[in-house]
């Protein structure tokens, strides 16, 4: 197997380990007397984990071929993406952890926000993660962020 | 060979999403139900039959549920509920061992001695029928309880438990049976024993005075200390069997017949008794079944103990969120009853934790319970306890899933001098206070202090039943907390 092969192996048993280990990854920063309860309890981690990982993967997928343009295949072209992507999920996870949260009347609104700043470094590494595992078969973007 | 082609990754990361995806969506139907039943805090009756409902809805998806008859497998169900309660945090419970089980009866024993009577006169409030009425009336099922007459021996009552419930004056219409001269407590709460069948509740509405045959020129003292090794032979026979007496007072008019033979007229409050017999089991499963919510608080108790209450292991869950905390600290997730990373307030040097415990099986009021004085705490680090009954303002979407099933939260609040800490908490069952204020060694006037609210010989009787259960009572309940800083 090539050094291709290995990155994007590598990339997904990370995501896949991330997502079995949610709860801990997560709880591992952040913890919330009630408010940590009530997203294991509502399996928030889950649905969380999914739509960072998704993002991240979407949004490296989406640069390196959807876009894949030689005109924005620069690292701080890059760069923006991982910014906007780490913006986005967690603004979408706050959203649908605000739902449920609501839903089941629980009231832990600044709880949510510092989890998402949470979400958003780990967002950031599964965007990096997902780079490094898919960039190798751009056809103009491969030596982003770093040259190959 | 070139494996990778250029959408391989892109495939992979479909598959990869897909199958993330599928298991985080893979929950079916009826381990949803349940747990959003835990959540929501909606462990009730009418959320279990919701639940029997889905399995009787596709018997075959749920078969691991369904008997041989096609009936709900209501062990297999139980399992499943409390081992979803148990992956939840906290960990809960949901007892559903009652829901659909036989049916319980009652038999109502109506003492009919002369000291009886003048409880029921067309003069006072008529509180002793009225009593016995709603025991009838809030036990399920009550309308097809046996009623009996008790004095010196059990006679059935010759009517129906709707003419019961309707007579106006029920010592007239039940004049002349037995001997209303003297009541036999060994005859009667033997009989009692042996009647009952299992699931039977008995009753029996009393004055609790001892007045055997032949008691002329014996001593009070004498008569005390038979009436106490009465009572503990009898219940020392019957150590399965619990009793719940609870003392109630009503207007009394006529004659009343003190130890001394020198009878007179007596008009205002005197207690009398309704004393609940059954198997611990039972009551165990009354106290659980809020259909007899009423029945075991009946209207009008003044003062109530059970005696033989084992003792039960407390339900009790950390609550994260609560007014009177103070400091940090952190459940363990693997050890109940262990609190971890201990920080006290940093301005105060304080931790305070509070705990939501579940004393409904206890069937204590709330003086008894709020007194801490009734809990023996003991704690290297001296931490107090504070018990609050919860108010339904109390229960919040952030605290329903702790307060959830839950009667009173206790706050413990000390200091944490040492890295580790082990509080142990015991509420005592201790003689009741009020039967020694309830009893009277004097019945010879009304004027003797107390006379309304006490009644001859009553500490000596009960302190006979209690003996007899007293190697099974020393603790209602106990807890033990662990803390590590």
């Amino acid at each position: 197997m090539d050094k291709k092969g290995i990155y994007l192996i590598t990339g997904i048993v990370v995501t896949v380990l991330f997502w079995i280990f949610r709860v801990e990854v997560y709880e591992g920063l952040y913890q919330a007397p009630g408010y940590s309860d009530a997203m294991y309890n509502t399996g928030i981690y889950g649905i969380v984990g999914i739509i960072s990982a998704a993002m991240a993967w979407g949004a490296a997928a989406i640069f390196y071929y959807a876009i894949n343009s030689v005109r924005f295949a620069r690292w701080w072209h890059w760069l923006s993406i991982l910014a906007i992507v780490s913006i986005l999920a967690p603004i979408v996870c706050y959203c649908v952890n605000s739902s449920i949260f609501n839903s089941e009347n629980y009231s832990y609104a600044a709880e949510m926000v510092s989890f998402e700043g949470v979400n958003m470094i780990f967002t950031a590494v599964l965007y990096v993660v997902a780079s490094y595992s898919i960039r190798w078969w751009s056809s103009n973007c491969r030596h982003t962020p770093f040259p190959q | 060979m070139k494996i990778f082609s250029r959408f391989t990754p892109l495939l992979v990361m479909g598959m990869l999403a897909i199958t993330i995806a599928l298991s985080g969506c893979g929950k079916d139907a009826l381990q949803k139900a349940v747990k959003d039943a835990f959540i929501k805090g909606d462990t009730t009756e009418t959320t279990y039959q919701a639940i029997c409902d889905i399995i009787t809805g596709n018997p075959e998806k749920y078969s691991a549920y369904v008997d041989a008859d096609g009936n709900i497998n209501t062990d297999a169900l139980d399992e499943m509920i409390n081992e979803v309660g148990q992956s939840l945090r906290p960990p809960m419970t949901w007892n559903t061992k009652n829901y659909g089980q036989r049916a319980l009866s009652l038999s109502i024993y109506f003492e009919r001695s002369g000291s009886m009577v003048p409880y029921d006169q067309a003069s006072g409030a008529g509180q002793l029928k009225k009593a016995v009425n709603d025991l009838i009336n809030f036990f399920p099922g009550g309308e097809n309880a046996s009623i009996n007459i008790v004095n010196d021996n059990i006679y059935p009552y010759s009517g129906t438990v709707e003419s019961f419930l309707q007579d106006r004056d029920i010592y007239a219409s039940t004049k002349g049976i037995g001997d209303a001269s003297y009541t036999d407590f060994k005859v009667i709460f033997d009989k009692i024993f042996q009647a009952q069948k299992p699931g039977n509740v008995a009753v029996l509405i009393t004055d609790l005075i001892y007045s055997p045959k032949n008691t002329a020129g014996v001593s009070v003292s004498k008569i005390f200390n038979e009436e106490n090794s009465l009572a503990t032979s009898i219940f020392t026979k019957y150590k399965g069997k619990s009793i719940i007496v609870n003392q109630l007072r009503g207007d009394y008019d006529g004659m009343y017949y003190p130890y001394n033979g020198n009878s007179f007229h007596y008009k205002g409050l005197r207690p009398f008794y309704a004393i609940i017999i059954a198997d611990a089991s039972t009551i165990d499963r009354m106290v659980k079944d809020t259909r007899f919510t009423n029945f075991l608080n009946l209207q009008g108790t003044v003062n109530t103990y059970r005696f033989n209450q084992a003792h039960t292991t407390l339900d009790y869950k950390l609550v994260p969120v609560w007014k009177n905390n103070a400091g940090r600290f952190r459940e363990s997730r693997d050890q109940k009853g262990l609190i971890t990373n201990c920080e006290p307030d940093r301005e105060t040097g304080i931790i305070a934790f509070s705990v939501a415990v579940n004393f409904g099986g206890l069937q204590k009021d709330e003086a008894f319970l709020s007194n801490p004085s009734n809990f023996t705490i003991q704690s290297q680090n001296g931490f107090t306890m504070k018990v609050e009954k919860i108010m339904p303002t109390d229960i919040t979407g952030n605290t329903k899933t702790y307060l959830d099933g839950m009667t009173h939260v206790i706050t413990f609040t000390g200091k944490m001098n040492t890295a580790k800490e082990e509080i142990n908490v015991n509420l005592r069952n201790d003689f009741p206070a009020w039967i020694a204020q309830s009893t009277s060694d004097d019945d010879s006037s009304a004027s003797t202090a107390g006379f309304a609210n006490t009644t001859f010989g009553l500490e000596r009787f009960l302190r006979g039943i209690y003996d007899a259960f007293s190697a099974s009572q020393a603790n209602y309940t106990s807890m033990t907390i662990k803390l590590e800083k």
